[in-house]
């Protein structure tokens, strides 16, 4: 786990080095334009950056030396001290014991400046230009110049971006030329084909490994947060962190910052109880927030779990009520998973009678667009009086991931596989037809199931989701897909296989549609329409 | 939230701020490593406060912060500058920006000097 | 909007007259016009036949014409989103105009192969379309004069949004010349939401 001083330290030394150079650089053509006041401000300003740096980190040696360069060349530039022969000399000589200082930070036996030359450039900045003052010959301390670049680099996230898109391109492109090079049997195409299989996918991965950033680094910036939040509610918590070398796209883990912190901080606000009241159902003083990341396939999973007073469903029922989101008799009766779900209803859980007793919902639909932008899946489980969980499944990588592919009506669909609770054949008599819809009973579970045909083609106005007899064929394959702690199983027509697929987002003036996440073209080259489980999820909803 | 804009032409520099600021619970909006990408920034992102490093590459922080107040005249601007710096430090607080931190700085400074600003 | 069409024609010769004294108007002033053709800015279309009419995009619009590939239907789109289609790797939208502007597509004549259609691929700058024609677009270069800016039919049609630049008359063919990035209004591009 890379702790934040360590991150400032690698930063500190990267940037300085970078600096080193530059001043090389420029006072190297100091020596041949003494009077190029561009050059002159340049050295000041690189020089100035390193003494702020080096004070705030602690390295005073670097930060004292860069200050008396620094005078030195604040003199030049005022033209109060010549550019002369020897103090050029000096000056070089204390821009190599910089660059020595710098490199030298990570050796166990720590480099001292020379106090020769430390004492040279004391002389050139006081003695001004009178150079009746000897100065005394510095011993090289590196008499040969080792050429050393710095092992890390820093890159913008836009240039991975970037190259991610491309090898996405090229993935597809490889596909193509696999699925080519089987139609035509060519033995010396399928074995260049096969090696370029396997470089794409090392480069893939190189790729995606390359955008890989520890988890800890947003987890660790939390118990500030908490203590801050806790302080402010009069609230005694302890956070338990765990998890923090797993690591996710960097994207990622940006888009999730904000939803992270909202949980975080409903579960202080509205979650934990205060002391009084703990202490009168038995609980420990402090509350206990615990966050944390572990891999699961090729999803990393963040729970946080809080130990305080939970979600009354028996609330929330009564509000969907309220809200028209649900009919009274049918409130009862529905699955507590589901209940949850009303919790993520836009501004369901801002209205205040909610906020006051279960408080979990102000703004929670915010969180779970996020979560859904990036193919992503958000549960919640609570009980009443024991606390409240978030389960938070994430792609470890934005652009490929595993996906199921079948057909609809000669058209060939994918749904990513993080959405995919399982897949399975039913026959016709065993869906059946209730109210406005068909339901099927999947191991004890009643499960409402959906053809797609019907869903995606048929004419608006004379839809029948509850008709069995549209169906075609007696068996019947079914994805069931599971959203917003609702599961759905989907009839499609043709099921085939899992595949890892790259998402290309559909660009203007398709990229409104929310129906579809992308599309991906197959190695046939045909396109194929990925689709946005969220949001056949609502359109079904807002069909049946 | 509040939003803030960070100046500066140390990358290790935005980096302290930055973490400074958003572990208080600020919002960083963006971050310049010099004048222009600053002014360009100021305009895109019209945040709450600027947080302005006097001695950049391209301008001089001062220019900056005239560019700045040219066209966004209630802007909250906050000088973080080094010792010896004193000379830009009270020309620009002449020029409208709200106070000034001196490098290196202690979180406790920049809260301060931050908040004081952003309650104004 | 056929209906519309039909009423530009019939205030035709009104719409003729202003045109004509411009012409009067710039001759005397461009008198080597003909003569020196490249002293006159030109102006090269591509033009193409919706329904009975015909229409003409700027070239610079139009990055590159081909014969349509297999077009993947999109459903819960609006109608005149025909589906999607790969062309040299890039993944583009399908647009029938003719749905779009309600135009009245051309009975079959025996002259044309109702399986091969072509796809002008329309770069704009905040989206990329392809917009399918049934007959071969053909390429024509004419001087900007020849393209009325402001034909005054169009106050009395009820035509919205200024997709159209203007109506180009060559060999008594009267084209309307459509401004491609105009052409999905921002309604248009509103209506592929909220499905």
């Amino acid at each position: 786990m890379k702790s934040r001083e360590q991150e400032y330290k690698e930063i500190f030394i990267a940037e300085a080095l970078e600096y080193f150079d530059s001043l090389n650089r420029h006072i190297s053509e100091l020596e041949k334009q003494p009077q190029d006041d561009r050059v002159l401000a340049e050295i000041f300003r690189l020089l100035h950056n390193l003494k702020a740096n080096a004070k705030a980190i602690g390295y005073l040696q670097i930060s004292d030396l860069s200050h008396k360069l620094e005078t030195a060349f604040s003199l030049i530039r005022n033209r109060e001290l010549q550019f002369s022969d020897e103090v050029v000399t000096v000056l070089f000589d204390g821009i190599d014991m910089l660059g020595d200082l710098i490199s030298g930070i990570d050796n166990p036996t720590p480099v001292e400046p020379d106090p020769v030359l430390l004492r040279n450039l004391d002389i050139i900045v006081d003695n001004l230009s009178d150079s009746t003052i000897e100065l005394a010959k510095v011993q090289r301390f590196t008499n040969s110049k080792n050429l050393s670049l710095s092992d890390l680099i820093y890159i913008q996230i836009k240039k991975l971006d970037h190259m991610l898109n491309l090898v996405g391109e090229l993935i597809i492109d490889r596909d193509r030329i696999m699925s080519l090079s089987k139609e035509l049997n060519n033995d010396d195409l399928k074995t260049v084909s096969s090696h370029l299989y396997r470089i794409t996918e090392e480069l893939q991965y190189s790729v995606m490994d390359a955008r890989l950033v520890n988890i800890g680094t947003l987890f660790n910036k939390f118990p500030r947060i908490v203590r801050d939040i806790a302080f402010a509610e009069h609230k005694d918590i302890n956070l338990e962190l765990s998890g923090q070398d797993i690591q996710i796209d960097r994207n990622i883990l940006q888009i999730i910052t904000d939803s992270l912190l909202h949980l975080v901080r409903n579960a202080i606000t509205h979650g934990i109880e205060k002391p009084e009241q703990r202490a009168k159902s038995n609980k420990p003083n402090a509350g206990l927030l615990i966050l944390s990341a572990q891999n699961d396939r090729d999803n990393v999973v963040i729970k946080l779990k809080d130990d305080g007073k939970g979600i009354d469903l028996k609330q929330v029922r009564k509000t969907a009520v309220k809200k028209n989101l649900v009919s009274a008799e049918l409130a009862d009766g529905l699955p507590d998973s589901e209940v949850f779900s009303f919790l993520f209803e836009p501004g369901f859980s801002t209205a205040a009678e909610v906020t006051e007793y279960s408080g979990r919902g102000v703004g929670l639909d915010v969180v779970k667009n996020a979560i859904d932008s990036i193919g992503g899946r958000l549960h919640v489980d609570s009980e009443l009086g024991q606390g409240t969980t978030f389960t938070l499944h994430l792609p470890t990588s934005i652009a490929v991931k595993g996906a199921l592919l079948f057909e609809v009506d000669n058209i060939f669909y994918a749904i990513p596989l993080i959405h995919t609770e399982q897949v399975l054949a039913l026959d016709k008599d065993e869906l059946h037809e209730v109210g406005d819809v068909m339901v099927a009973d999947l191991k004890g579970e009643t499960v409402t199931v959906v053809y797609l045909n019907e869903l995606l083609n048929a004419d608006e106005a004379t839809m029948k989701l509850g008709d069995k007899t549209r169906l075609k064929g007696q068996v019947q394959n079914i994805v069931v897909v599971s959203y917003n702690n609702r599961k759905l199983g989907l009839i499609v027509d043709k099921l085939y296989r899992q595949q890892d697929i790259v998402v290309k987002a559909l660009s203007k003036p398709l990229d409104k549609i929310d129906l579809y996440g992308g599309v991906t073209l197959l190695g046939t080259g045909k396109v194929c329409l990925v689709l946005d489980v969220p949001a056949i999820t609502r359109y079904f909803i807002q069909k049946r | 939230m509040k939003r803030i804009l960070i100046v500066d032409d140390s990358f290790y520099m935005r980096t302290m701020l930055k973490n400074m600021l958003t572990d208080a619970g600020y919002e960083v909006v963006g971050e310049a490593p010099n004048g222009q990408t600053a002014l360009e920034l100021a305009k895109e992102t019209n945040p709450d406060l600027i947080t302005l490093d006097v001695i950049l590459p391209d301008n001089t922080g001062l220019d900056v912060l005239k560019g700045i107040k040219k066209d966004q005249p209630d802007m909250k601007v906050i000088i973080v500058s080094a010792v010896g710096q004193e000379v830009i430090v009270n020309e620009a607080l002449e020029y409208g920006a709200l106070s000034y931190i001196v490098k290196p700085f202690s979180e406790e400074k920049v809260l301060e000097a931050v908040n004081k600003a952003l309650e104004e | 909007m056929a209906k519309n069409i039909k009423k530009a024609e019939a205030v035709e010769p009104a719409a003729n007259t202003p045109e004509a004294v411009t012409e009067t108007n710039t001759a005397p002033a461009q008198p080597a016009a003909n003569d020196a053709p490249g002293k006159e800015e030109k102006v090269h279309l591509i033009v193409f036949k919706l329904g009975t009419e015909y229409y003409a995009i700027k070239i610079e619009q139009v990055k590159e014409v081909t014969v349509t590939p297999t077009i993947t239907r999109m459903p819960r789109t609006p109608e005149f989103v025909q589906g999607v289609a790969n062309i040299r790797g890039d993944i583009i939208a399908i647009v029938d105009l003719e749905k779009r502007f309600s135009i009245r597509p051309e009975p079959m004549t025996d002259s044309m192969q109702p399986n091969t259609t072509y796809t002008l691929v329309i770069e704009a700058k905040e989206y990329s379309i392809g917009v399918v024609v049934k007959e071969v677009p053909q390429s024509l270069n004419l001087p900007m004069s020849k393209i009325d800016r402001t034909p005054s039919f169009l106050q009395d049609t009820n035509i919205k949004d200024n997709y159209i630049e203007g109506i180009a008359k060559v060999d008594n063919r009267l084209i309307i010349v459509l401004d491609m990035l105009r052409i999905l209004s921002s309604d248009e591009i509103k209506q592929l939401t909220g499905k």
